[in-house]
């Protein structure tokens, strides 16, 4: 069962505003989802166990420096910046 | 002859400057992009600045590779420097990457001549294109019709030919239902065959960038020259199976193609008619059909869109107004800046799987959830690999149906998702999978087929391919737009 | 704070984030260097551009192995890097890449001074966050720390005293300097703690719930910490309060820990497997490898300066709380009689050289061990004298040149039987008054005498053998 508090909880964790007037309707449609994706409890069996899709392993970079970019090429493309930084301002 | 090798000989031989082939693809776009919408940002200065390069290497009498000056596309989530990234998302409106996309890096080496950017499903996430934020991408054999999803921008212009050919990615299907759709061919390839650095994410074990081609001969030029090991992509393995252009043409007498069963419900009349005619040419043709069963492929479509959820609502963590992109106007601080920037950047259908994947990952969910579905992608891996012993590939619907009309997606997002659930199974298995043409409904709209491989069995299926095409080349058909050749 | 009817305990477990020392960061070939202009140590990856992916730092596992086996952890066969999801500024890909489902260390102790055993739960690998600068409100970010490795090493919670958190604190610091693979700078940030804290009536085998402190980086800060916590914990009990669950932050300027909770901040991590990132299988082999590498680790150290080379406990704890130290003390020690000579020297003439605990650490002496066993042997051969040697150490550390720059041939001679013998009787005769003085009863009168041979000797003398002829001659 989804609820209105669930739904408040994962927009919450997700950075979401949910408004109060489309929670109801979310709920019910987050709950249609849900029972779509319950299908999966009607599996036969707990299933195999699976790896990484290509069961790849040890797959490393050595310890080598490679040039950073320069903080203009990093904050190029930043709403807002100042003095080298990202900024959040506080209030706009 | 496909078109990569016709243009390449257009080239070599001075038919035609690059300069002037590029001009008319770019007057093409210019004429039919209106109805078409399937590019979101045209690059004429670059491409008319690559397709200067290679005229003067043919001036110079200097040999040109297959690829050279071929004007073609990039799907809207791959990362181009300089030149506007938005994956059709309003949240990324403005980035201009400062880094390219191994695959674009490869092609532009090549001298590849890049047109622009085609339309998608905001973050890959839809099956119809209609979730862009800049509408949605109409199908070139009637444009009342969607071009499909999420690739839907790079198969409208291919298969308008406003572009020779596309890079599109494909996450649960996003090549080869809109390369079904448009009547066209798109490959998916294996899992780890093709670099993902710089491919925006939606769900990273899924995703996989592939070729988007009006032939089979195209798509296999295309994946030989992009399958390579890429050090940047720690799931990497690069083209395992070889190149496959040489083996198009060998035989397929004995070669067993498989039917599964499961496969074939629920699929709409007229495209379940061109599947089995389609096994009849196999037959024709020397292979042997042999049908079997994949009951796994049951859960194939819930496990899905678990995990494809689950990876995004943390892949898409990331747009915060902080770094790139859009940033709202009016907030109170950080916490309200982050949240209304995201409720006002991300569409419907990008924020409902945002809450699913948070939903499944949750405290008390994830066992019942993400657990399972993992477990169960385990199950399918298995099943495929058995049904590989008893066949050599799989032959199965693209799309249960053919495009549909414009607007009918957005309004069941269950009905939607049913769309995937012939192209799902592939990307849970890391299969590779291609999207070839097999006949036309009633109403003049393209069906496509798809042909499943093992993994890295990217030649077996595109020679099987390439052979159903010589032999079925009618439904292979052009439409009435874009450059004729 | 009143009478109290019951005595509580205190426990506490610790979660240490350790930076470490590696030349790139994480994920990405950008260096790991401390400090810079702001967002000058970034590239795609780090500041987690869409479509850029991790690629796993080899050296941070061979270093985080070290660790491990440096506090008896047992190395995974099978470990996997998970995501934890949280949005903050600092965090440029909204989740951290961590272990949670299976970290690349299992268990492990750190054994404290009174013998018990802080036990380990494990060790993980994961990324640093960026830092952030909030002036008048507004939010400035930099991502140069960003994707910097860390270990975190999460202990259970055995700690039962402040001392023993202390120590356990130093513990860890000292032998991850010792293997190299951290400078644990905590003011630097490169060490920081997480503590953990509940309390309990003495006795109790339950445990009371806990709060956590977050982000402590400094040991005294923790000791006060603590000390704030227990007792705001144990007063909020006896007036029949309940401790809740909660994140505290400690505010060094008022000494006290305030709650960190906020709605924004409610957390459920949905820690899953990093799907951009492969199974990491470590080979028997290259652990092996690896432990061959481990330097000999402060406590067995300790107790082998202890037990083989008689040295106080003291002195065996000040040679080897640093590595170099202990270094340089074992090569000063090479064929030497008396490493307590040896030990007596470094703690008394070299420490008032290396006066700072920073000095100690990186103990830069302008004698090398080498120049202190020579001197060492010419003492142990008796050619030279206690007092000789003490001055000569000093010459030789003002100008970093050996011995024999500052004492002659004639220096070494040393004095036989014969000739001190008639040292000691000339010294006898030419001090009638001293002699009365010391057979009236007046022990200390020997001592001018001794003095006196001494003198004469150029401090070549035994004093001990003096005085026992010297008794022998006038007793
Ligand atoms: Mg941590
Ligand atoms: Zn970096």
């Amino acid at each position: 069962m989804v609820t209105r508090e669930d739904v408040e909880n994962i927009a919450l964790l997700s950075k979401l505003f949910v408004p109060e007037e489309e929670l109801d309707s979310l709920t019910k449609s987050m709950q249609e989802i849900i029972d779509f994706a319950d299908a999966i409890n009607n599996a036969p069996s707990e299933g195999e166990a699976f790896d990484n899709i290509n069961n790849l392993s040890n797959v490393f970079r050595e310890d080598e420096v490679i040039p950073s970019y320069s903080s203009e090429e990093i904050l190029k493309n930043a709403p807002e910046q100042a003095e080298n930084h990202f900024l959040v301002r506080n209030r706009e | 002859m496909g078109k990569i090798a016709k243009i390449h000989e257009m080239l070599k031989s001075k038919q035609c400057s690059c300069t002037e082939l590029t001009k008319s693809y770019l007057d093409e776009i210019e004429k039919s992009n209106g109805e078409l919408n399937a590019y979101v940002n045209i690059t004429g200065d670059e491409a008319l600045k690559a397709a200067k390069t290679v005229d003067e290497k043919i001036a110079k009498g200097e040999e040109i590779g297959l690829l050279e000056g071929v004007p073609m596309t990039l799907k809207d989530n791959l990362s181009t420097k300089g030149i506007e990234t938005t994956c059709c998302s309003k949240i990324l409106t403005g980035y201009k990457p400062i880094y390219n996309a191994t695959v674009w890096d490869i092609l532009q080496n090549q001298n590849a001549v890049m047109l622009g950017k085609t339309n998608m499903d905001e973050f890959a996430m839809g099956s119809s294109c209609e979730t862009s934020y800049f509408g949605g991408a109409a199908n070139p054999f009637n444009t009342n019709h969607v071009a499909g999803g999420s690739s839907g921008g790079v198969a409208s212009a291919v298969g308008a030919n406003i572009a020779a050919y596309g890079l599109g990615s494909d996450t649960g299907g996003s090549i080869r239902q809109p390369a079904s759709f448009c009547g066209i061919v798109g490959l998916k390839p294996t899992y780890g065959s093709v670099s993902r650095y710089g491919l925006i994410a939606y769900a990273s074990s899924l995703d996989q960038i592939g070729p988007i081609t009006t032939s089979v001969e195209d798509a296999s030029i295309v994946f030989d020259a992009i399958s390579q090991y890429d050090d940047k992509d720690s799931t990497s393995k690069g083209n395992v199976g070889g190149e496959t252009y040489s083996k198009l043409n060998n035989d397929i007498k004995g070669m067993k193609i498989g039917i599964a069963r499961e496969y074939l419900d629920g699929v709409r009349d007229d495209v379940k008619e061109a599947i089995l005619k389609a096994a009849e040419v196999y037959k024709s043709l020397g292979a042997e059909i042999v049908y079997f069963d994949l009951p796994a492929l049951k859960f194939a479509l819930p496990v899905y869109y678990i995990i494809a959820c689950a990876e995004a609502s943390s892949n898409l963590g990331r747009y915060d107004g902080i770094r790139y992109g859009y940033k709202t106007e009016h907030y109170n601080g950080t916490h309200d800046m982050i949240c209304r920037t995201r409720s006002e950047g991300f569409g419907e259908e990008v924020k409902r799987r945002i809450l699913l994947g948070t939903y499944v990952l949750s405290a008390g969910y994830y066992d019942a959830y993400y657990k399972k579905a993992q477990n169960l992608r385990g199950t399918i891996v298995k099943s495929f690999n058995n049904a590989f012993e008893n066949c050599d590939v799989i032959l199965a619907p693209t799309v249960p149906m053919t495009a549909f009309e414009k607007g009918h997606a957005t309004s069941d997002p269950i009905e939607t998702y049913l769309t995937d659930i012939c192209t799902v199974p592939v990307n849970i298995a890391g299969l590779p999978g291609v999207s070839i043409p097999c006949g036309f409904n009633a109403k003049g709209m393209p069906i496509g087929m798809q042909l499943i491989g093992k993994s890295f069995g990217e030649a077996q299926i595109l020679n099987a391919a390439y052979k159903y095409q010589q032999a079925a080349g009618e439904n292979f058909k052009e439409t009435k737009w874009g450059v004729k050749l | 704070m009143g009478c109290k009817t019951v005595k509580y305990e205190l426990v506490s477990g610790f979660e240490t984030h350790i930076e470490l020392a590696t030349k790139t960061k994480i994920f990405c070939g950008c260096t790991t260097e401390f400090g810079g202009e702001p967002n000058t140590h970034c590239c795609p990856v780090c500041i987690g551009l869409p479509g850029t992916l991790p690629k796993l730092n080899r050296e941070v596992v061979r270093y985080a192995i070290l660790a491990g086996l440096a506090v008896h952890g047992e190395v995974a066969e099978v470990a996997k890097m998970d995501r934890k999801n949280y949005c903050y500024p600092d965090l440029s890909k909204a989740y951290q890449i961590s272990q949670l489902y299976a970290p690349l260390i299992i268990g492990g102790y750190v054994e404290l001074s009174n013998g018990r055993k802080i036990r380990l739960h494990h060790i993980h690998i994961e990324e640093d966050a960026g830092k952030l600068i909030h002036q008048h409100g507004d939010t400035y970010v930099d991502y140069n720390r960003g994707g910097v490795p860390l270990i975190e090493i999460v202990s259970e919670p055995d700690i039962r005293s402040i001392d023993e958190a202390r120590e356990y604190v130093e513990k860890l610091q000292q032998v991850m300097r010792y293997i190299g693979i951290s400078d644990c700078k905590m003011q630097e940030g490169s060490m920081r703690c997480d503590v953990n804290i509940s309390v309990r009536p003495e006795g109790s085998e339950e445990f009371g719930t806990r709060t956590e402190i977050k982000n402590m980086n400094s040991i005294n800060n923790i000791a006060k910490a603590m000390e704030y916590e227990y007792e705001r914990q144990v007063d909020l009990i006896e007036s029949g309060g309940k401790v809740v669950q909660e994140t505290l932050r400690y505010d060094d300027a008022t000494g006290t820990t305030s709650s960190m909770r906020s709605k924004e901040d409610a957390h459920d991590y949905r820690y899953f497997r990093d799907p951009d990132l492969v199974t990491i299988n470590v080979s028997r082999e290259e652990v092996e490898e690896l432990r061959a590498k481990l330097p000999e680790l402060p406590t067995e150290k300790c107790k082998r300066y202890v037990e083989q080379l008689s040295l106080p406990e003291k002195d065996a704890q000040l040679l080897t709380k640093y590595r170099r130290i202990s270094e340089y003390f074992d090569e000063a020690c090479d064929g030497v009689k008396s490493p307590k000579t040896v030990a007596n020297f470094i703690i008394g003439q070299i420490f008032r050289r290396t006066e700072t605990e920073s000095d100690k650490e990186v103990f830069d002496v302008a004698v090398t061990p080498k120049q202190l066993n020579e001197l060492v042997k010419l003492l142990d051969s008796g050619k030279i004298r206690n007092n000789l040697a003490k001055a000569t150490l000093e010459k030789m550390l003002d100008t970093g040149k050996g011995a024999l720059e500052f004492i002659s041939e004639d220096d070494m001679g040393g004095i036989d039987e014969n000739a001190l013998l008639e040292l000691c009787k000339n010294a006898v005769e030419s001090n009638p008054k001293a002699v009365d003085d010391f057979k009236s009863g007046k022990e200390k009168a020997i001592k001018a005498l001794v003095g006196n041979v001494m003198k004469n000797s150029r401090g070549k003398a035994d004093a001990a053998a003096a005085e026992a002829k010297i008794k022998e001659l006038i007793g």
